[in-house]
């Protein structure tokens, strides 16, 4: 147990030591080799996070509850959690900040920025967000999120990086607000806001709020939510920030920290509020707006990076729709497509980060035939591609054939039907991306363009291959599903 | 008990007014201060230690000194910001508006009968007990938060600092 316990405390320590040793070490030696700092915090959460997996599972363990320095405090109560959802997301965070590292190599300059530090605090909010047992620690850490996302937009300083970041911070606190509200009104309610408070209050078994107050809570927590995911009709602040971010934080905004922020906190409340139909109701037309909206938003994109962070809008839908099933299957399908959506969203990002470094443009109606002067980044893409568009065998295709099951088994089949026939549209968007950016005419501008190299192509290169492989062995997740009976 | 929550609801009133109206900078930040310390010690006195601690903790002390660095480091010309403020003289309604809102949430409350009664059972905690055992996740966070408040100021005001 004890060994547990300290892979558990890594989550929170390593990134505070990185912390620390980024500023006490000499300040040159520490910008030549920051990607290695930053690197290794990222490989040790994979590593710590597939270790709590292996370690939880040989124990037949479904939960895991500790408290760091407990030698220090006179308490019994454990603040911090592990559960299989929590640390499915903390190995996203591991890989999507990993990727952003080796992405960050190339594009950032180390003297100019503080990377390190703002990388790290948004590791520890994110990891902290994910593992508190309490709704008010994770207002808290949401709040680090939120406040190292804007500075990491904002850091470097160009009037488009300051116009998305203000846009960012000023919705995104608005956002905070709401949920600050909603949390305020629920303790008034409840006089708790730990979760094993709250789900053993008689809240959950009702299938409605029982009180106005109570339900304005929901209402404005639930909105909180919604904007920080950057799901439709809250999503105006996305497209701005991840276009005018540079591409290694735009990787962590798109891959990670909308679905830290929004879709990791709609489901502490659905599975707190897990009764309430209104809940559902509103997740499903949430869901289903933002499927169609965000493809067609990004069918009607030029700049790379904005139909990306379009798409992701749209993904987000999948996932809201998946959780408003309220079935273990829900979770599972909500839970294996934001891993998917990590993994081809990243690589989207990496493709693009290929891509400016090579033709020095984002804009797709001045790109053209790239295929054979980028075959590495063009492969990639249409992996990550068909994976995005749920074409099998790709992990893409596992986690959509999950939500539709999970939607068909709670007897939604219309939801379905819609989920499954906007994937046409994504598909649709992609072939114009593919056409406008690799097949076609190389234009003269582009002519000495050649593939990437170093960090980028290597990681490219990861992504792709890990994209293959766990759509290959996806089938055994299945097994494992139908031996538990979820499935 | 009563004449202690009064007087500090009054400067807290005072303190807030005087913090958007001013026309330094310095002075708003101080000012902003001073009514956080009124806020958290409003709280204390009606039961609420857990946010008395939050408040204290965090917005009174340590921001403002994130907020007296940036201001600092910032190359803002005082005369500027007095010149802005002169121009701007529609704002003058905001605190009048501010004050007839709270006048007004007040009567509400009052009409309505409004009481707390799930939170009033928090009263009996220590604020030692709450600050060092029971929140103390929120505390981590909050070193957090304000670091990276740090941090901003050092990214964002580099170039000022440099300039002079």
């Amino acid at each position: 147990m004890n060994v547990l316990k300290y892979a558990a405390e890594t989550f929170l320590f390593v990134p505070f030591a990185a912390i620390v040793i980024n500023n006490v070490f000499s300040k040159k030696m520490m910008e030549k080799c920051f990607h290695l700092l930053t690197g290794a915090v990222a490989l040790s959460q994979i590593f710590a996070t597939l270790f709590c997996i292996y370690s939880m599972d040989a124990r037949g363990m479904s939960r895991f509850e500790f408290f760091m320095l407990e030698e220090l405090y006179e308490n019994d109560r454990e603040f911090f959690c592990l559960t299989p959802v929590t640390l499915i997301f903390l190995l996203c965070i591991g890989i999507v900040a990993f990727v952003s590292v080796m992405v960050a190599k190339k594009t950032i300059d180390a003297k100019k920025t503080s990377y390190v530090n703002l990388l790290m605090t948004l590791i520890i909010g994110m990891n902290g967000m994910v593992m508190v047992n309490d709704f008010f620690s994770l207002y808290v850490f949401l709040d680090v999120v939120g406040l190292s996302s804007f500075v990491l937009i904002a850091m470097f300083r160009s009037r488009k990086s300051l116009e998305g970041s203000i846009k960012y911070i000023i919705i995104s606190e608005l956002a905070t607000i709401f949920i600050l509200t909603g949390l305020a009104f629920l303790f008034m309610q409840t006089g708790s806001l730990d979760y094993m408070d709250l789900n053993s209050s008689l809240l959950q078994n009702s299938s409605e709020p029982q009180t106005m107050l109570l339900s304005l809570s929901l209402i404005l927590i639930l909105s909180g939510f919604f904007v920080k995911a950057g799901a439709v009709p809250f999503h105006s602040w996305l497209p701005d920030a991840h276009q005018s971010a540079d591409t290694s934080i735009s990787i962590l905004l798109s891959g990670i920290v909308i679905k830290i922020a929004g879709i990791y906190g709609i489901y502490v409340l659905t599975d707190l509020f897990s009764g309430v139909k209104a809940i559902q109701t509103a997740l499903a037309a949430i869901g289903i707006l933002s499927i169609v909206a965000g493809a067609l938003l990004a069918l009607c994109q030029s700049h790379f990076k904005r139909m990306i962070a379009y798409s992701s809008v749209s993904q987000m839908g999948y996932i809201l729709l998946a959780l408003s099933t309220g079935t273990t299957l829900g979770v599972v399908a909500a839970v294996a497509h934001v891993f998917s959506h990590a993994l081809f969203k990243s690589t989207l990002f990496v493709n693009a980060a290929a891509i400016h470094e090579q033709a020095g443009t984002l804009e797709m109606d001045e790109m053209g035939g790239l295929e054979h002067r980028m075959p590495v980044t063009s492969f990639s893409s249409v992996i990550a591609f068909l994976s995005t568009a749920g074409i099998p065998p790709l992990t893409g295709f596992w986690s959509k054939l999950l939500i539709i099951l999970a939607l068909w088994t709670a007897g939604n089949p219309v939801l379905a039907g819609v989920a499954l026939c906007a994937s046409i549209f994504t598909s649709a968007y992609f072939l114009r991306m593919q056409k406008k950016v690799f097949f076609g005419k190389t234009p003269e501008h582009l002519a000495s363009v050649r593939e990437v190299s170093g960090s980028i192509k290597i990681i490219e290169i990861i992504l792709t291959a890990i994209t293959t492989l766990i759509g290959i062995l996806f089938p055994l997740v299945l097994i494992f599903l139908q031996s538990r009976g979820i499935l | 008990m009563n004449t202690i929550l009064s007087i500090s609801l009054a400067c807290l009133l005072v303190f807030c007014i005087l913090s958007i109206m001013s026309h330094s900078l310095l002075k708003s930040a101080i000012f902003l201060a001073l009514a956080s310390a009124m806020l958290g010690v409003l709280m204390y006195m009606m039961g609420a230690v857990w946010a008395a601690v939050i408040e204290v903790s965090a917005c009174s002390g340590l921001v403002t000194v994130i907020f007296i660095s940036a201001i600092s480091l910032s190359n803002i010309k005082k005369d500027d910001i007095h010149k802005q403020y002169e121009d701007e003289k529609r704002m003058r309604w905001f605190p009048i508006t501010m004050i007839v809102g709270g006048i007004l949430l007040i009567v509400i409350a009052l009409a309505k009968d409004f009481t707390l009664t799930s939170a009033l059972q928090q009263t009996t905690d220590h604020f030692k007990e709450v600050f060092w055992n029971t929140r103390q996740v929120d505390i981590m966070g909050q070193i957090v938060t304000i670091l990276i408040g740090g941090i901003a100021v050092f990214v964002l005001f580099r170039e000022e600092q440099e300039n002079k």
